[in-house]
């Protein structure tokens, strides 16, 4: 373990400073794709891989992927230069600003992007990358209350709100919450009704901290990421959650002979609800640039995308995959309807903003202090 | 004589001419890593994309994170974590020693033909990774799992448990599983080397098997004790992927190594995880200064 920890640091070895500022040329119109192979970098499984193998097929290059754990792991990794790569598949919109600032991605040539106005509007000019010069949305999802819904009554959940985790006392230890800190601390605030989930405000962080440790003793919580198998499988019964780990978990993880009304989602109303998503841009170095922007355009595309979709469970940005085409599809049950955000969700609710070096270290010492036990 | 001098110097150059591939593994492998991580932990922030800016020259070392982690970890809310990755570890090397010391004594000098096949099997966990050998566990572990099944079989438990509520015991007994064969191979020697002819006089001179296991093969087993907790200790302690899988994150059971990877993976101070990272190294030290200084002892006194 402790010669494993030095390896991603060795990845700093060759870290200059960043600063450089935003890279302002994009590519010109109208170039040949270069021959590849064109490298991402991306989570384990979360693009489908056939439609990679559609990517390869339709351009005749190779497509190699090198995967992280963390959106941090890929800050990481892309600034010290240890991975080189030509394309972010996921980025997460609390850190495009900095990769932008960082002079990490490239402005985006739209004339390569068609389908971008496949985009749903509320994506179109988007709050942390504003025109979307350096990134278009990869998939959407909101947070909310993922729950078993043959144990405990939607209705009562529609009630309770984020009470429910704090009230889920009859299933301890198959309570869970996501494992990160702006999730669970935004939970506790909005439970509180604060709205402002980008805080930097100590009482605040402190009260919404005191709050997660109360769950460690009321109902023996869990943090990680796995809802969408544990709540099909029955293992977690209440947590926190996104929604998109619902529609996964009903295609692909109920136990044979188990349906989806056995599956809940709550989510507060538009104005409290955090619709948050992940992007994909390119790398200001990027070797295949004009290969990277074709990628983008072939996931922007409504077929790839549904296909995708079809896979992973995660819903494209896109206008045509709206609530009524995914159910009608096949793709999502009837009963998790509230788990496709509506573009009114988008527009109207809470979004993660940046907090600056110091606010960002006060809530991973929060984390820190509850993960530890309080 | 001059001569032989001189050839008695080359031979002995040739020889340590043969540690130069070990000695540059160590350096590549160790030191190396080990002062970025100290470059890290004393150096700064990338002021945008909060990445480690290492500080190689020690004239440049900051250190205030380092600082932080000691307040934090004497006095903090860091220190439970350290106590209760010390008490697992604790625990487990009981497990550990309970149930590898009787496996390691009878293959080592109790089985015959058999001796080979059980050596194999002891080897055969390596075969399969960690990580799906605790994937298993948690199959095993499920309320309706194999392991409630058999507990109720035997009548040892009434109402099934859900060993992965996120308890501790659950942890203790995926550390004992995972590091058990650690510690019987190294024990294994230690007893197999033990000269069976002490024992033999010792049964002679009338002493019963209990006392001559006591004063004679338990003694002389000491070092192979020893080098088997330090073998199981030292991984144990930095381990953060079994509480993951069996207690699936739950804070009760969170062991430092989680603390470092966070800090080092999923957070903006890379600086406060290398400062971890050097806090347990230091920790562990004083273990093997301890364990180096014991077994130098022994050596000499059994020259004596």
């Amino acid at each position: 373990m402790l010669l494993g920890a030095g390896i991603p640091l060795l990845g700093a070895c060759g870290a200059k400073e960043s600063g450089t500022g935003a890279k302002r040329d994009s590519i010109a119109d109208g170039l040949q794709p270069e021959k590849g192979p064109l490298r991402i970098i991306n989570y384990a499984d979360y693009v489908y891989a056939d439609v990679v193998a559609d990517f390869e097929k339709k351009y005749g290059v190779k497509v190699e992927i090198t995967t992280i754990d963390t959106d941090s792991e890929a800050v990481a990794k892309l600034a010290s230069g240890a991975v080189k790569v030509d394309l972010h598949h996921s980025m997460n919109n609390t850190t495009i600003g900095n990769l932008i600032l960082g002079g990490l991605l490239q402005p985006l040539n739209k004339t390569y992007l068609a389908n971008f106005s496949n985009v749903l509007p509320a994506f179109s000019d988007p709050w942390y990358d504003p025109g979307a010069v350096y990134s278009v949305p990869y998939t959407f999802f909101g947070t909310g209350i993922g729950f078993r819904a043959d144990r405990l009554d939607p209705a009562l959940v529609d009630q309770q709100g984020w009470d429910a985790i704090w009230e889920a006392t009859e299933f301890k230890g198959q309570v869970s919450v996501l494992d990160d800190e702006r999730e669970a601390l935004a939970m506790a605030m909005l439970r509180r009704g604060v709205t402002d989930i980008n805080t930097t405000d100590t009482a605040v962080v402190d009260l919404a901290l005191a709050d997660l440790v109360e769950l460690i003793d009321l109902v023996n919580v869990k943090v990680n990421i796995e809802a969408y198998k544990d709540i099909p499988e029955g293992t977690t019964k209440v947590a926190q959650t996104w929604s998109a780990d619902l529609i996964a978990g009903a295609a692909g993880y109920l136990p044979e002979g188990e349906t989806s009304d056995v599956l809940g989602f709550w989510h507060p109303p538009s104005a409290e609800y955090i619709v948050t998503n992940d992007s994909m841009g390119v790398l200001a170095d990027a070797e295949n640039p004009v290969l990277a922007h074709l990628y983008l355009d072939f996931l922007l595309d409504n077929q790839v995308s549904e296909k995708n979709f079809s896979w992973n469970g995660y819903l494209p940005a896109l206008t045509k995959l709206d609530a009524d085409y995914v159910i009608a599809q096949g793709y999502v049950p009837e009963n998790l309807r509230n788990c496709v955000p509506t573009n009114d969700d988008i527009a109207k609710g809470l979004k993660y903003r940046p907090l600056g070096p110091e606010g960002q270290a006060l809530y991973e010492e929060a984390w820190s202090k509850f993960t530890a036990g309080g | 004589m001059t001569t032989a001098v001189a050839d008695r110097a080359r031979r002995t150059r040739a020889w340590a001419g043969l540690a130069m591939p070990g000695v540059g593994w160590l350096i590549a492998f160790f030191v190396v890593p080990v002062y970025a991580v100290l470059a890290v932990a004393f150096g700064q922030i990338d002021p945008i994309l909060r990445t480690p800016q290492p500080a190689w020259s020690p004239v440049d070392w900051d250190f205030a994170a380092m600082g932080k982690v000691l307040d934090r970890v004497f006095g903090g809310d860091l220190g439970r974590v350290f106590i209760r990755t010390f008490s697992f570890v604790a625990l487990a090397l009981i497990g550990c020693i309970l149930i590898g010391y009787p496996v390691a004594y009878f293959v080592a000098r109790r089985a015959q033909r058999s001796r080979g096949l059980l050596l194999a099997a002891l080897v055969l966990p390596f075969w399969i990774s960690y990580l799906m050998r605790m994937l298993a566990w948690t199959n095993l572990l499920q309320v309706d799992g194999y392991v409630n099944r058999v507990l109720g079989w035997l009548h040892l438990m009434d109402t099934p448990r859900n060993w992965l509520d996120g308890d501790w015991p659950t942890v203790v007994i995926g550390l004992v599983y995972g590091y058990v064969p650690f510690f019987i191979l190294p024990l294994y020697s230690a007893l197999e080397r033990i000269d069976g002819r002490l024992i033999e006089a010792g049964r002679d001179l009338g002493a019963s098997a209990f006392s001559t296991f006591m004063r004679i093969t338990l003694p002389l087993s000491v070092p192979g004790l020893m080098a088997a907790s330090v073998i199981t200790i030292l991984p144990m302690c930095g381990d953060y992927y079994t509480n993951t899988y069996l207690t699936s994150g739950s804070p009760r059971t969170e062991m430092v190594g989680n603390q470092i990877e966070f800090y080092l993976r999923g957070s903006s101070q890379p600086q406060t995880g290398a400062s971890l990272v050097l806090l347990l190294m230091a920790l562990l030290f004083v273990l093997m200064v301890y364990y180096l200084v014991t077994t130098i002892r022994q050596q000499k006194a059994a020259e004596r």
